[in-house]
């Protein structure tokens, strides 16, 4: 225990009691990773494992490294962003025993250096968020990189950038693409931002959402997800993209869609979701409205160009915690948690229940690399573990389904058969 | 902490558009000036905006507030900015009582109250400062139903206008406003995910309707209670279930009350309930969640959550202890709702002190209603069309 205080890095361990409240509120409302998962870690292949949890660090993340630790890991854990560690949480993890370098707020310096004593700790497993720690140890510390035997990745920023790796010659481990187990993207990135998203801003500003017009720039799996609760919610929605048939489905989806200037200059809210950078740049400030109010939902801190916003505007206040009020001339525009991940850094991030199916799948991702000897490159994460979590979930509900029967399947075999044929058209 | 408030309330006020015209309004109308008014509303950085509105147009003004709902941050901006502040966060019941009647020795003229609190209190406690009384204007659901008992009784001895009735109140501050607020506050409590959850609201009035819109928008599985047939009636064909409240809650994930009326939600209630449900109040605060005489409260398990073991030992969560949850355990109703409400607010203050009003409940005139409407429109750049003659005359034939 001392040890563990001694090497990690946290802002205030007397916080602690108020970080254990948080990490059993999520162990409650988390039965599948609870059970389901523990069962499976049950089997012994984590033990002695040194596994780096490299994800915003809040309540639901404690829960999963103290799952992995339960199970015998030895795990580490950093934040996967300067802006969202949440203090209290972090002094519980390390009175829980597990080694922690993070503090909510870091500069961009303090969390580099959080990141390289992670990679210090040479992890022979790494749950990722971003790619943030798998991209430093690839370029930061190549012997220890050399010594990884696997990552699990959250997200759709992370995955792009493991495939980069891959392409470059750079990735000589196995990677498993959690985010696009169906369990993660169609739930944590849709409904889990959609719903979180929407309540920071809300939470942030006390603004009303029902007769707005909120404009979302990029419709992918966020973007559809902010997309359709705000228009659920009364909002009339403008969507920007670049790719036609996401365009077209969210033409179809009901919504306005329109290029960015246009978008701007009719938006009272606008979030960016193209996982990308400088979406809202320099050459947008214009068109914006007065009084708009700029959030991102995306992966990078820079898809606001908040630095373009500083260098145009007058006057830069704090009119309220999470909100900056920019003068650019005499037109306010309010920027929210700096541009950082809303739902995150400037609430509670996703809902307790669809992190559950998230870590659910990176906690299952990190067993398949230690119980599998898959090969170097980014591999899907099994379809049958993807269906099993989704099972535990409905069955943690009270939900049961049926099963096909073999009368109810179209089969090639049957169409080969004419008797088969005949027998559907008989009464 | 007086920097805070200020921050909060300057931001508010940029989305107030109709209470700034209001204000101008009744700048111009001269009939405030002078005046002792007093604002008993829920005090945070909103109801700040409508103070120094008042202010504006020359009034004395005079700021009461709950212990458990007062924005400190925000009393103390107003009380900077000169204010006579009546409000302390977290006050003692002895300091409420002593505060409340220092607020009432201020011998105000015209009351902004909510729920009927203080003009109800003046009526029974404090006869002595009826006679400086002319006139109240109420703000709620809740408040104007005991007001309207009481004129019936020929109790109420002041005119009373009953802002909560017109339009541009009732249709958005109780529907969206509340319907919004205490839905996101429930979420923002407990960090839960509203789809796929079963959501009963128990309540089908204009609070349940917002907030059974809400948790839907968000995917929850809305069942509405009722006793009133025809709302029943208007929740099923708004596409939700309805069911008694003891069939309703044996499965749900949320029950939110917005019924304003005590004892909505009793200790029988939350024995049926399944562990891990959360309970939220939107309409009137206690005793409308009525957990019983000795509740077997537990501990606190977020900042605004608390535990409760059902006399059928499973666990339900509480947000905000049974009090409103969006202004408990949030900032209240957003600002451009509170915008239209508080207008109305100015707007009543404003018609109490320039009309002869009998003593009873009144609604304030359309021509109002449409204008304070009219208002946030025009900020928003929204243009609408006029009757044209042919359609006027139309509509007068028979």
């Amino acid at each position: 225990m001392s040890d563990v205080v001694g090497r990690s890095r946290v802002a205030d361990l007397s916080l602690r009691a108020e970080g254990e409240w948080a990490i059993e509120w999520a162990r409650g409302r988390s039965p599948v990773l609870d059970g389901f998962v523990r069962e499976r870690l049950g089997d012994g292949s984590l033990a002695g494992k040194r596994v780096a949890v490299v994800v915003h660090l809040e309540a639901k993340t404690a829960f999963l490294a103290t799952v992995l630790a339960e199970a015998g890991a030895e795990v580490v854990v950093a934040g996967s962003n300067p802006a969202s560690t949440r203090d209290e949480v972090a002094a519980a993890l390390v009175g829980r025993g597990i080694e922690v370098h993070s503090s909510r707020r870091s500069t961009m310096e303090v969390w580099e250096s959080d990141l390289a004593a992670v990679a210090a700790t040479s992890p022979e497993y790494i749950i990722d968020d971003g790619a943030e720690l798998t991209v430093r140890m690839a370029r930061d510390h190549p012997a220890a990189y050399a010594q990884v035997k696997g990552v699990s990745e959250e997200t759709t920023t992370g995955v792009a950038r493991l495939r980069s790796l891959a392409e470059a010659g750079r990735l000589p481990m196995p990677a498993i693409a959690a985010n696009d187990a169906a369990c993660k993207h169609m739930f944590d990135n849709r409904y889990g931002t959609g719903q979180s998203t929407i309540q920071a801003v809300l939470q942030l500003t006390n603004l009303r959402l029902p007769g707005k017009r909120l404009a979302i720039i990029g419709y992918g799996w966020v973007g559809r997800g902010i997309a359709t609760y705000a228009h659920a919610m009364g909002a009339r929605v403008i969507a920007v993209e670049t790719d036609p048939i996401r365009a077209l489905e969210a033409h179809t989806d009901g919504h306005d869609v329109a290029d960015i200037s246009t978008a701007l200059s009719d938006a009272d809210f606008v979030i960016t979701a193209t996982g990308g950078v400088r979406a809202v740049g320099s050459r947008h400030l214009g068109a914006l409205k007065p009084s708009v109010v700029l959030a991102n939902a995306g992966h990078h801190d820079q898809e606001i160009d908040v630095a373009a916003l500083v260098a145009a505007a007058e006057v830069v206040a704090e009119p309220r915690p999470g909100v900056t009020r920019f003068l650019l001339g005499d037109k306010p525009v309010f920027v929210l948690s700096e541009g950082a991940l809303v739902n995150i850094a400037g609430g509670l991030g996703h809902p307790v229940e669809i992190m559950d199916l998230t870590f659910s799948v990176q906690a299952l991702g990190l067993h398949t690399l230690v119980t599998y000897d898959l090969p170097p490159g980014v591999h899907e994460f099994p379809p049958d573990l993807d269906r099993a979590i989704a099972a535990a979930k409905l069955a943690t509900r009270g939900i049961t389904l049926d099963a096909l029967e073999e009368s109810q399947t179209d089969t090639l075999s049957g169409l080969l058969d004419a008797d088969t044929v005949r027998s559907w058209s008989q009464p | 902490m007086s920097a805070t408030g200020r921050g909060a309330i300057d931001f508010a006020r940029q989305f107030m558009p109709a209470l700034a015209a209001a204000a101008e309004t009744v700048k111009t109308s001269g009939s405030l000036r002078g005046r002792r008014v007093g604002i008993a509303l829920t005090l945070e950085p909103k109801t700040a905006c409508l103070v120094e509105a008042v202010a504006s147009t020359g009034a004395d003004v005079f700021v009461a507030g709950s212990s458990h709902s007062t924005k400190p941050e925000v009393a103390a901006a107003l009380a900077d900015a000169g204010i006579a502040v009546f409000a302390e966060a977290g006050a003692s019941p002895q300091r409420v009582e002593q505060l409340r009647d220092a607020f009432m020795d201020q011998r105000i003229e015209y009351l902004s109250d909510d729920g009927a609190g203080m003009v109800r209190r003046i009526h029974s406690d404090r006869r002595d400062v009826l006679p400086d009384l002319r006139g109240v204007a109420e703000e709620t659901t809740s408040g104007v139903r005991p007001l309207r008992v009481m004129a019936g009784e020929g109790a109420l001895e002041v005119p009373c206008v009953a802002v909560n009735d017109a339009r541009t109140k009732l249709l958005f501050d109780n529907i969206y406003g509340t319907g919004q607020s205490v839905v996101m506050a429930t979420l923002d409590a407990t960090n839960a995910q509203m789809a796929g959850a079963a959501v009963v609201v128990a309540g089908y009035g204009k609070v349940g309707r917002g907030i059974a819109a809400m948790a839907r928008a968000l995917g929850g599985r809305v069942t509405v209670t009722e006793v009133d047939p025809i709302e029943a009636l208007a929740a099923l064909h708004d596409g939700h279930r309805v069911a008694p409240v003891a069939e309703a809650v044996a499965d749900a994930g949320f029950v939110f009350t917005a019924s304003g009326i005590g004892h909505t939600l009793t200790v029988e209630h939350l024995a049926l309930m399944p562990d891990g449900a959360v309970i939220a109040v939107g309409g009137a605060g206690p005793p409308e969640f009525d957990p019983g005489p000795s509740p077997a409260w537990g501990e606190q398990v977020r900042p605004d959550v608390r535990a409760l073991t059902t006399s059928a030992g499973s666990t339900v969560f509480v947000v905000a202890d049974g009090f409103c949850a969006n202004t408990s355990a949030g900032e209240g109703n957003p600002i451009e709702v509170m915008d239209l409400s508080l207008a109305l607010q100015l707007r009543a203050l404003d018609y109490l002190a320039s009309t002869a009003l009998e003593p009873g409940v009144h609604l304030l005139p359309d021509s109002i209603d449409r204008e304070v409407a009219a208002s946030q429109l025009a900020a928003a750049g929204i243009i609408i069309d006029t009757p044209t003659a042919d359609q006027v005359r139309a509509a007068r034939q028979w």
